[in-house]
């Protein structure tokens, strides 16, 4: 148990002290072919923060995350975090260091239960070899048993009980959202990159998607980066906005600063560049 | 009525997430194997369990192996018939180089043989995808059965090109050869899949098993929850290789008794990728289910059509013509199946039972 400890507690100890830099991104920039999706952007995420990535339509938001875990290697720039820097990074070295993520249109694995998809996102804890697993018996069925309690810790946390066991992809839309939320929880990530969590969503669902949020941050202190359209919601959840514009960062501060910018007002208002 | 769970409530997460949640299911499973061990070889002639229950058997086993890599891994492979031949030459050549050895060990070894070459050709599917995995298979498929011909070391030089099964003892007891008795092979095969059954359903509840469905089910994803696809994939080919290895060994060794190139072509490939999605793709039933309808059906058309066919009508059929009647029967089936309920038979026996849970109220 001491090796392992699976209670659910949101987040590694990796000695970084809270307001601290987690994550810096330094000059990055990334094309394909001849578009410019990210030019020369640099931001931090510190740690204990929600950071809130915003920008019209194509402005390089759910790029920039791809960048952050590994999917897409920038031509420039570079990556720290947890005071690693890391030139090209495969998406499961990303996960392997802490990094969880949520997409822009829901990518759970759609043949499996709400249940396995939960358990999914544990897959990095388990580690018990395929001839323990074959037999289901001793410590793979320990390891299953322990790591199912997590599971069911995060299914209490996100009220979705009933639908433990229903295949996902009969699930409507914000309860996918809200399973795919706890499939990137139970990874217990250091940083959790949410893509327009709230996208689609009716006010209500929005309303308790936020409050998972919020208790995701407080309670378990993980480190949150969001996309999100909503400026109600960016204005209530952030603590910092960095705002991207065809690629470029055109705004960076809080919530107050950010929307008081005239650059940002004119990006959003389509004022020609 | 009888067939629910209520006041059946699971105290913990270790009985929640048992195979067989309903007590009724877990009595089904033991009246199955009752059955399965003792009252077919009992009640069973030589004809029901040499040409109908042990083939059935052994086409279960090759189904459950490559439901393994297309159910649950998404990776489609016609190379099924050469992994299955793989492993019966190899038991040939283990067989005849220690004749004195238990031949069960060889059974099971000869299928970590074809779990190797399963992962050799597994390799491309790192790279590519759906169609193109498909050639890469058939290729790995027409390159095994040139090689079944064209090494004759395989087959030990025989003049006639084929494999002829050794008697050869298991405890005492003669288990291949002319003078093996069908009960004795019955029993061994039904042993084997009930075992490797089990194994097969340990892995898949388990977090190898997920990682596989997570690779079917969206592979950037996998990726980012610490599936490596590197492992994942081959793994389920070499699982799924070694499950078609065995079943080509016990094909040989319990059934044919002698077997040349023919008997592992990619018509085979093709029989079992039907039992599959005919059965139900991703799950372990559905192997059973298409392996009996595919392999059984026919045997029963082939016997029962021609003297009904005689009785009732003016016409006679002989037993060729009734191959074709089950031949368009199964293709109507597939393709009925792969357009309404691609998840096959299983899923229509689950809509079954659900149905049966709440029967007779329906609400
Ligand atoms: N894989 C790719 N190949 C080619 N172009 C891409 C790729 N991914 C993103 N782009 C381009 O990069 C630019 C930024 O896209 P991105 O998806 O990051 O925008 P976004 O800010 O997330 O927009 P949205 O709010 O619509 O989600 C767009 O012009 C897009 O077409
Ligand atoms: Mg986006």
């Amino acid at each position: 148990m001491n090796a392992h400890d699976t209670s659910f507690h949101g987040r590694m100890d990796d000695g970084i002290e809270p307001g601290k830099a987690l994550l810096h991104v330094d000059n990055i920039s990334l094309s394909f072919g001849g578009v410019k999706a990210i030019t020369d952007v640099s931001f931090d995420v510190l740690k204990g923060e929600v950071r809130a990535i915003i920008g019209p339509n194509g402005a390089g938001k759910t790029s920039m995350l791809n960048v952050i875990n590994g999917f897409y290697h920038p031509q420039e720039g570079s990556i720290t975090f947890r005071g690693e820097k890391r030139a090209k990074m495969k998406p499961y070295q990303a996960a392997s260091s802490g990094i969880s993520r949520t997409f822009q249109n829901v990518a759970l694995f759609h043949g499996m239960s709400t249940l396995d998809n939960i358990m999914a996102g544990r897959t990095l804890k388990m580690n018990k070899n395929f001839f323990w697993q074959m037999w289901r018996y001793g410590p793979a069925l320990q390891e299953e048993i322990e790591h199912r309690k997590v599971v069911e810790e995060i299914i209490e946390f996100l009220e979705i009980e009933t639908i433990r066991k229903e295949p996902v992809g009969t699930l409507p839309y914000g309860l996918q959202k809200r399973v795919e939320l706890g499939r990137a929880l139970a990874a217990e990530p250091d940083l959790l990159l949410l893509d327009e969590p709230m996208a689609g969503m009716n006010l209500e669902e929005k309303e308790d998607m936020s409050r998972f949020i919020i208790e995701v941050n407080q309670q378990y202190g993980t480190t949150i980066a969001l996309i999100e359209h909503d400026m109600g919601v960016v204005m209530d959840l952030a603590d910092r906005v960095m705002v991207l514009d065809y690629g470029k960062k055109i705004g960076d501060g809080l919530p107050e600063e950010v929307q008081a910018n005239q650059d940002v007002i004119d990006a959003y208002l389509g004022v020609s560049h | 009525m009888f067939y629910r769970e209520a006041g059946q409530y699971k105290a913990t997460y270790e009985a929640d997430s048992a195979k067989f949640p309903i007590f009724q299911d877990k009595l089904f499973i033991w009246a199955y194997l009752a059955i399965g061990f003792i009252a077919v070889p009992f009640f069973g002639n030589e004809f029901f369990l040499g040409a109908i229950m042990i083939p059935f058997l052994v086409f279960t086993l090759a189904a459950i192996g490559l439901n393994i890599l297309t159910g649950f891994t998404g990776q489609i492979s016609l190379g099924t018939g050469a992994f299955m031949g793989v492993g019966a030459y190899a038991c040939y050549k283990m067989t005849l180089a220690y004749p004195d050895v238990n031949i069960l060990i060889f059974i099971f070894a000869s299928g970590i043989f074809s779990a190797i070459v399963g992962m050799f050709f597994g390799l491309p599917s790192l790279r590519i995808k759906g169609f193109y995995l498909v050639v890469t298979t058939l290729a790995a498929q027409f390159f095994l059965e040139w090689a079944f011909i064209r090494i004759p070391w395989l087959y030990n030089y025989n003049d006639s090109g084929a494999i002829e099964v050794p008697q050869r003892e298991a405890f005492g007891i003669i288990v291949t050869g002319a003078s093996a008795s069908a009960e004795v092979r019955y029993i061994i095969c039904l042993a084997v899949v009930v075992i490797m059954t089990w194994f097969a359903s340990n892995i898949i509840s388990g977090r190898i098993g997920r990682s596989w469905m997570m690779i079917r089910d969206m592979d950037i994803a996998a990726e980012l929850m610490g599936v490596r696809p590197l492992y994942a994939k081959l793994s389920a080919f070499a699982v799924s290789s070694f499950y078609c290895g065995v079943a080509g060994a016990l094909m040989v060794f319990m059934w044919l008794g002698a077997a040349e190139v023919e008997s592992f072509d990619y018509n085979h490939s093709f029989e079992v990728l039907f039992m599959v999605i005919l059965g139900g793709l991703g799950s372990l039933l559905g192997c059973f289910l298409g392996a009996a309808v595919i392999w059984i059906l026919p045997v029963m058309i082939r016997d029962w059509l021609p003297p009904i066919v005689d009785a009732i009508t003016p016409f006679t059929i002989n037993s060729s013509q009734a191959d074709l009647v089950s031949d368009i029967i199964i293709g109507v089936m597939i393709v009925v199946f792969l357009i309404m309920e691609p998840l096959g038979l299983a899923r229509l026996w689950a809509i079954i039972k659900q149905k049966l849970r709440v029967w007779p109220f329906p609400y």
